[in-house]
């Protein structure tokens, strides 16, 4: 229910989910291309960390929308996101017309809700990280934490492989004994242009509870990315949920007052 | 005079045995009743003591010391204002039974399938082990080992839910006291089984040290705590952890204003016992009251013979009442015999797990292991004889009024 980080790179390039940061110097930096800085097998974390940047960039705005799929509804929103370094993101319903202007916003391992119709900023609690957030397949938690996929894992290279043309890193990453993450592993299928196609949880019976798969790939904001992904859950194959991408701007120049508390009631973008 | 009392307790006596049937089936009525009353206020008694002690036993700590705010708001923000290692050495040369130190947060315990809200606790087991709800004979795994020990024990119930169990890892997520997250996996090292299920759902189980740096508190607790001799008996406690806070800015409360409700439970037993005792009481004298009276009604001649021979008025009440006293200290010696053999003979408790469900709502366990005090005994004993000693005032006075001529000439 953690942080995944696919989730992560989901949302990330929507939220900036505090991640990434941590092993890369300050102000991240477009990845490399894997091969071109390796001699031998390349170093797994540095894939994962890679993956991260390569959605989230040091900054960046976009829209998306995000589909939520039950056995007898459907719902689709339409967002407005924007992130900025490790830790803060903030994100904005635009559609359908009841939703609008509810709005999320991360700083750090902290997240706020703002809805117009109470007109009241809530702060989440610890108790309520673990739930869903806004009614999708993604939890609070999901959201605020994306690093962690870096920081609390052991990173193993399980396998390279070709499909269609191009070099698939099988990643798996166990989480380490304090970890705040409830997986017994996951394991990550990244593209060697830091695009990741796949992520699977596995629970501590390494039985597979839930998969994040990519469905489209391609060029948005001058870089590669999943356009849509889709998070599932094995027991329930009625349900998931989608977000695409519809548009994104990869380092661009953000104000400070973008990811504010009274921003976050009084947008002003 | 003494001689007269003499001869009028003896006619009393005799006259008891007149109708022997009579008096066997009164006496059989008294001693029913006492057994009943004293019988059934110890079991009631009994499962008292059980609601309080398995109360007190998730409380620990018959008197225990917080933060002014705490009890409204139990959370990590309102530490007692002491550090821990000051606390603990105060208690410890206090010379408390039992004593302990321990931090109690909210906090949202989650596995890969589901997500609870529970009670964590950070404890010293070494202390705790005393004292512990926890039933460490039935413990699948094993306790913590001490403060700084990084595991989790969790009860059975929860385990089912979370459909976790030992060995596997579970996620903690509480706060610190700046209000910001925190959280981090613990393996669960031990599974517990406790008396009541909901308290297996409720509690998880932490070294202390450990909850410390989790919850970023340093050496801080939430409560410390000391236990007595006897949950009844706890004002000298309350006393000592009183004079040992003495100038701190905390809160010191025995386990009755902790838990209003298991604190309203031993006046209500007494008040309960009263009550019930003397509808017994009620009933039975209805039958004590009819018997005296018919034997008056069947003496009225030989009543009216005595008073002629010159037998003083009050002579005769005076036998009325001593053969009412008689009947009923015979009914309580085999009603309190009766019920001394019937709590002896379920001394061990009494299994009442088809209801365990309900008794559970009330807080009470599966046993009902019946307990006869002294109080409840000689409450039930003294109101039969004081009241049945006005019970009969009535049939004595009205025998020791008859006109002798009157009585003589009755036919009967």
């Amino acid at each position: 229910m953690h942080c995944l980080p696919s989730f992560v790179i989901v949302i990330l390039t929507v939220l900036p989910l505090s991640a990434v940061a941590q092993s890369s110097e300050p102000g991240l930096t477009e990845p490399q291309p894997i091969e071109s800085n390796q001699e031998g097998p390349p170093d797994p974390r540095q894939i994962v960390q890679g993956a991260i940047d390569q959605w989230r960039g040091v900054s960046s705005v976009s829209e998306l929308s995000m589909s939520i799929r039950r056995p007898d509804w459907e719902r689709t929103m339409t967002m407005r996101a924007w992130t900025r370094g490790d830790e803060q993101s903030l994100v904005r319903v635009l559609a359908p017309s009841k939703d609008r202007g509810n709005g999320t916003l991360t700083d750090d391992d902290n997240m706020w809700t703002f809805s117009p119709r109470v007109n009241r900023v809530i702060k989440i609690p610890s108790s309520m990280m673990n739930q869903s957030w806004m009614g999708s397949d993604f939890s609070n938690k999901d959201v605020t934490r994306a690093d962690d996929i870096v920081d609390q894992y052991t990173h193993t290279l399980v396998a390279i492989r070709e499909q269609d043309g191009i070099t698939v890193y099988e990643i798996e990453a166990v989480p380490l004994e304090d970890a705040a993450v409830v997986w017994g592993r996951e394991v990550m299928l990244i593209r060697s242009d830091y695009v990741l196609t796949e992520h699977r949880y596995y629970d501590q019976d390494d039985e597979l509870v839930k998969t994040l798969t990519s469905l489209d790939i391609g060029e948005m904001g001058g870089r590669m990315l999943a356009l849509r992904q889709r998070m599932q859950e094995v027991d329930s194959p009625g349900a998931w949920t989608e977000i695409a991408v519809k548009s994104a701007e990869y380092d661009v120049d953000l104000p400070d007052r973008l990811f504010t508390l009274s921003n976050l009631r009084n947008p002003r973008d | 005079m003494s001689g007269v009392l003499r001869i009028s307790s003896a006619l009393a006596w005799r006259n008891l045995w007149r109708n022997r049937r009579r008096t066997a089936i009164m006496l059989a009525a008294i001693s029913v009743g006492a057994w009943a009353m004293i019988f059934l206020t110890a079991l009631t008694q009994g499962m008292v003591n059980e609601m309080i002690r398995d109360g007190l036993s998730v409380l620990p700590g018959h008197v225990q010391v917080h933060h002014p705010d705490y009890r409204d708001d139990p959370s990590i923000a309102n530490l007692i204002p002491v550090a821990d290692g000051e606390l603990e050495d105060r208690f410890d040369a206090a010379g408390f039974q039992d004593w302990s130190t321990r931090i109690r947060v909210p906090a949202v315990i989650s596995s890969e399938r589901e997500t609870r809200g529970v009670t964590l606790l950070g404890i010293d087991p070494a202390r705790e082990r005393n004292f512990t709800f926890v039933d460490l004979e039935t413990l699948d795994g094993r306790f913590l080992d001490g403060t700084e020990d990084r595991g989790i024990v969790i009860g059975r119930k929860l385990a089912d839910t979370l459909e976790t169990r030992t060995g596997k890892r579970v996620v903690v997520m509480s706060q610190d006291p700046d209000n910001e997250l925190a959280d981090r996996g613990f393996r669960v090292i031990g599974v517990y089984r406790a008396n009541l299920p909901s308290y297996e759902e409720q509690f998880v189980l932490i070294g202390k040290r450990t909850a410390q740096q989790f919850l970023n508190v340093d050496d801080r607790v939430t409560e410390a705590i000391a236990i007595g001799d006897d949950f009844r008996e706890v004002e000298p406690v309350l006393q000592e952890v009183r004079a040992l806070m003495h100038g701190d800015p905390v809160t010191v409360n025995a386990w009755w204003d902790l838990d209003t409700y298991l604190g309203a439970m031993l006046p209500m037993m007494d008040g309960f016992v009263l009550v019930w005792v003397i509808v017994i009481f009620l009933a039975l004298s209805f039958g004590l009251v009819n018997t005296l009276v018919m034997s008056v009604f069947e003496r009225v001649r030989e009543i009216g013979v005595m008073l002629a021979l010159g037998m003083r008025p009050s002579a005769i009440r005076w036998q009325i009442v001593v053969e009412s006293m008689l009947l009923l200290v015979f009914g309580l010696v085999i009603g309190n015999t009766l019920s001394f053999a019937s709590t002896y003979a379920i001394r061990d408790g009494i299994d009442v797990s088809i209801v365990a469900e309900g008794m559970e709502m009330m807080g009470a366990s599966a046993r009902l292991v019946p307990d006869l005090t002294v109080d409840n005994v000689v409450l039930a004993n003294v109101v039969v004889l004081v009241l049945g000693f006005f019970a009969s005032l009535s049939p004595a006075w009205r025998a020791s009024r008859y006109d002798p001529i009157e009585a003589i000439t009755t036919v009967q």
